[in-house]
């Protein structure tokens, strides 16, 4: 039962992953080596120790490996669990726990530390952005719990006003946004290279849930309702 | 108590799910589960090896994490 639940996420999680590392390597490794050339000395001190191709190939793998975690942990396991909570059927379903880890692992995050390239240097430290990164993760989670437990909520609600309600928690975020410490950046990068770059990242993460959640619902249900299929009689009583 | 989806209409809980992973699977089903899950997330995002760190550069910077 739940082995079914973790196969179809792993699955997904491939395909997902094959689509990302095909976008990290048409697009992800050529824009990021390219931008490498704004890298004055200062950085990671040296230089790195592998070769172009050996960072453009491990790369692409990762780009594949973060699908598949992707696919395992939230469409394998938290789809298990989630299922009964997530608003909508077949499609819409994926693309509401898709959004939703996008929240979590990018999109909150990103709203205090967007994507940088390289080139450009942060004043904040590693170890207080890591910090951050993490409890902005946790508030994504968080809002996009709220935000279903609200649609739940308004339910027999006009349409619209159901999807507003729904909408309500994402302003939990403007809280951490006006609270981040500064982090000025520096970098002989120009903002419009910077802002297409990151622009880039966001809708290459999108792509990779959509597909993630676009294979999924492709591969359909389990045939049998839950209750069914269970090795104890449920009519036991 | 524990198999209350007759009674509730048979309607599918988030209580109801976990029950059911708790019948289903056992603990070191479980425990690879997540060990293998974050083996991955440890790996891609955490590892500072020199080797591992900078051959994954390019895919940090692409998914929007950046370490510098």
């Amino acid at each position: 039962m739940a082995t079914d639940y973790l196969e179809r996420g792993a699955v997904a999680g491939v395909a997902g992953g094959l689509v990302y590392g095909l976008f990290v390597a048409t697009v992800g490794n050529a824009f990021t080596a390219g931008l490498e050339t704004f890298e004055h000395g200062h950085g990671h001190g040296g230089g790195p120790v592998v070769s172009g191709l050996t960072t453009a190939v491990a790369s692409i793998g990762g780009g594949v490996l973060w699908g598949i975690l992707f696919g395992v942990a939230v469409f394998g396991m938290a789809y298990f669990f989630l299922e009964p909570a997530i608003p909508g059927s077949g499609a819409t379903k994926r693309l509401a726990l898709a959004g939703a880890g996008f929240l979590t692992v990018s999109g909150a995050p990103w709203l205090v530390l967007p994507p940088q390239p390289p080139g450009v240097e942060q004043a904040l430290g590693t170890e207080t952005r890591l910090a951050w990164y993490a409890g902005l993760m946790t508030l994504g989670a968080l809002v996009a719990v709220l935000a279903g437990l609200t649609y739940r909520r308004a339910e027999g609600r006009h349409a619209a006003v159901r999807l507003g309600a729904t909408a309500l928690p994402l302003a939990l975020l403007a809280v951490p946004v006006a609270l981040a410490p500064a982090n000025p950046v520096h970098g002989d990068v120009p903002a419009a290279l910077v802002a297409a770059y990151r622009w880039t990242v966001v809708f290459g993460q999108l792509l990779l849930w959509a597909t993630i959640a676009g294979v999924h619902a492709w591969l359909g249900d389990s045939d049998t309702p839950v209750a069914d299929d269970l090795d104890y009689p449920a009519t036991a009583d | 108590m524990q198999d209350d989806t007759d009674t509730t209409r048979a309607t599918d809980s988030v209580y109801d799910r976990i029950e059911r992973a708790r019948a289903s699977l056992t603990g070191p089903q479980i425990a690879i589960a997540v060990a293998l899950v974050a083996a991955l997330g440890f790996t891609l995002l955490f590892v500072q090896d020199p080797m591992l760190h900078d051959s994954l550069h390019n895919f940090r910077h692409s998914a929007g994490i950046t370490c510098h």
